[in-house]
């Protein structure tokens, strides 16, 4: 099986200080990968780091075997990969629909067009409808982004990352802050959304990790400390001593 | 759902779209009718200028989120490069129809937003406004230096009607020159709206919302940023030929600070949020500028109060309070309004004509030149030095204002009650 995304001896300080020291990790293609970790363990700057969203300080990070280090996120973006943020991260002032559309447009080929216009482009308009109703917001379609519940602005997040149709998806505490109801229907919309993709995810709700996850690594003071099938991380003494164990209480 | 989505795109475009732009084709062809006096048509010119200038503003403020503090650089330099084409058109007579004119200011202004927007628009924000500030001061102060192409102090001028003849028009009086100037307002205005509507207009809302998720869906914001600069540059300098055509002069005031800021205030009074926001602005602005500006002096004072009552109560500006008023349309609970509408706003109205009445008696006692003591206010012949007049005019502000705030709580409600489903319980 082919890798998908490949992190080698990834490094990052913020000046004196390292938080991720030195991560090898590799994710093959179709695989649902969950990092857990306690807070502070760098995850999320982890995915920044992947992401472009911040420089790296050493190592390298390859996609689909092509070297994407130092790329900016624009860059990285369109070799196919999309992620969601831990803080909801949309357009508030736009509408529901147009949020979903925005994400269509690069992966579509309409570039910085100006010459075309975005209400006559059918095929475009019916693929981000079809991505609202996957999302159960057709209801919200015209209203700004802005106004949407906690609830449907996370769905909304995970619609405009999903929605450009990228192979390799990392998803940020997709149900942080959420009700049982609301992480039910959150995970079933991932689910749903990420078949045949290569999906990695910060979460640290364990039952969301051991119902989606293929794969956990746990990220412990920025570095990977075990990383396998769920059954086998959890039984990890090593996990169980640095969090798990703490976690898996405290969840009962 | 294929069918619905189709007819919905087609049906919004079809009605709910095109209403706005027949309703202004239709005024802009029987205006001329209405105000045939050469003075009317001059501020109609002006307005349709101010209008193409406020919307190529509010690509960068209100679509592009660029606060810009040096837009008037690109009209005036559009403005510049025309009035040297008409003196060459009548010096070495060249053949180019004035109405296409403007299409140079505008090519004119785009490859200098080309030039400045490359190094400008990487950042949004402070950085933005920062760098517009400086070039608009520097473009400013070259204008003074290079008198080749600026004309100095004295600017530079010309004469719009020894073109080519090929209408059968002379283009001496406002009243031909405006369909020159309305038919191009027209055009912009529409591939403005145009523009909007395409890729790169809707990435310069979403740049313009959040920069950097925009960045993770595969757009350059520095990129988007760049193309809407350009745009807005172009049509700055349609707007510039439009003047220099109108006008027959330009000079440094035509491209400084003064102009740059002025525009910023025009599209933040109509309501920058919204597309057709700027043209309400232009159009309130022009005629407080130019028919305010005949019956007092102290016109720039009232303009400035209106623009800091909209920053303080309205910051969608005109267009946002009109917008405000859909939700209740729509529900049909317009009616409901009108009441407690009247009942505030003409105590505010007579409020505020008192006020302007005290200002005005204050003014004229303080400034008239020394032994002119009548004066005329409201078609009313009183010397400022009898109480009367002062009397009546703090009264009418004192009970104005008193009586309208009494009744602005009960208009609030109401207002809120005819905008909400649940009817405001």
């Amino acid at each position: 099986m082919s890798v998908a995304l490949e992190l080698k001896d990834l490094r990052k300080s913020f000046g004196k200080t390292e938080i991720i020291r030195g991560v090898d990790l590799a994710i093959t293609k179709g695989e649902r990968h969950a990092v857990i970790g306690p807070n502070g363990a760098g995850k999320s700057t982890l995915f920044n780091l992947i992401t472009g969203r911040y420089p790296v300080s050493a190592g390298a990070v390859h996609m689909h075997g092509e070297d994407v280090t130092g790329m900016a996120p624009y860059q990285i973006n369109r070799k196919g990969l999309s992620r969601s943020f831990q803080i909801t991260n949309i357009f508030p002032r736009m509408t529901v629909f147009e949020n979903i559309r925005c994400a269509l447009l690069w992966p579509r080929g309409y570039r910085y067009s100006f010459w075309q216009l975005l209400h006559r482009e059918t095929d475009l308009n019916e693929a981000a409808d079809r991505i609202l109703d996957q999302l159960n917001l057709t209801s919200r379609r015209d209203l700004p982004a802005g106004v949407l519940s906690y609830a449907e602005q996370r769905a909304l997040e995970i619609g405009i990352t999903i929605g450009g149709g990228a192979d390799v998806i990392l998803l940020d505490e997709p149900t942080a802050g959420m009700s049982n109801t609301e992480t039910d229907y959150i995970v079933n919309l991932i689910r749903e959304v990420t078949v045949g993709k290569t999906l990695i995810m910060v979460e640290h709700d364990m039952g969301v990790v051991f119902d989606l996850a293929d794969k956990i690594s746990v990220l412990v003071y920025g570095e990977i400390i075990a990383s396998g099938a769920p059954e086998d991380v959890r039984g990890d003494p090593k996990v169980q001593e640095a969090y798990l164990g703490a976690a898996l209480e405290a969840e009962h | 759902m294929t069918d619905a989505t189709a007819t919905r795109a087609s049906r919004g475009f079809a009605l709910g779209a095109s209403a706005p732009w027949v309703f202004a084709i239709v005024l802009v062809f029987v205006l001329p009718f209405l105000f045939t006096d050469r003075s009317a048509m001059t501020i109609l010119n002006q307005i349709a200028i101010t209008i193409v200038f406020a919307l190529s503003y509010n690509m960068l403020l209100g679509q592009g989120g660029m606060l810009s503090f040096g837009h008037a650089v690109y009209m005036g330099l559009g403005g510049f490069f025309v009035m040297h084409m008409m003196n060459r058109i009548e010096n070495l007579e060249w053949f180019i129809p004035l109405p296409l004119l403007p299409l140079f200011g505008g090519l004119f202004g785009l490859a200098f937003a080309a030039l400045f927007g490359s190094f400008s628009v990487r950042r949004a924000g402070t950085a933005f406004a920062m760098i517009s500030l400086g070039i608009g001061e520097l473009v400013a102060a070259s204008s003074i230096i290079i008198v080749a192409f600026f004309g100095g102090e004295e600017g530079i001028s010309g004469d719009r009607t020894m073109g080519p003849n090929i209408f059968g028009v002379e283009w001496f009086t406002p009243g031909e020159v405006y369909w020159v100037i309305a038919g191009w307002m027209l055009l912009s205005a529409f591939l403005m709206y145009l523009f909007s509507r395409t890729p790169a207009g809707r990435m310069a809302n979403a740049v313009r919302d959040n920069p950097e998720r925009a960045q993770f869906l595969g757009y350059n914001e520095a990129r988007v940023r760049y193309i809407s600069f350009c745009a807005a540059g172009f049509f700055a300098g349609v707007a510039g030929g439009l003047f220099a055509i109108n006008y027959e002069i330009l000079g440094e005031e035509n491209l400084n600070l003064v102009t740059s800021g002025t525009i910023l205030l025009v599209a933040f009074l109509g309501g920058a949020g919204f597309f057709f926001g700027p043209i309400v602005g232009a159009i309130v602005f022009t005629l407080l500028q130019t028919v305010l500006s005949l019956h007092t002096n102290l016109w720039q004072l009232y303009a400035g109060v209106l623009f800091v009552a909209t920053v303080m109560f309205f910051p969608f500006g005109i267009a946002g309070l009109l917008a405000m008023h859909i939700a209740p349309w729509k529900l049909g609970r317009f009616g409901g309004l009108i009441v407690p509408y009247l009942k505030t706003l003409i105590p505010g109205v007579v409020g505020i004509l008192g006020l302007a009445a005290f200002i005005e008696i204050l003014h004229h006692a303080k400034h008239a030149p020394i032994g002119e003591e009548s004066m005329t206010l409201f078609w009313t012949e009183f010397s400022h030095y009898d109480a009367l007049p002062w009397v009546i005019a703090s009264a009418l502000a004192v009970g104005g204002f008193w009586l309208a705030s009494r009744f602005a709580g009960e208009m609030k409600q109401a207002y809120e009650a005819a905008s909400t489903l649940e009817g405001g319980k």
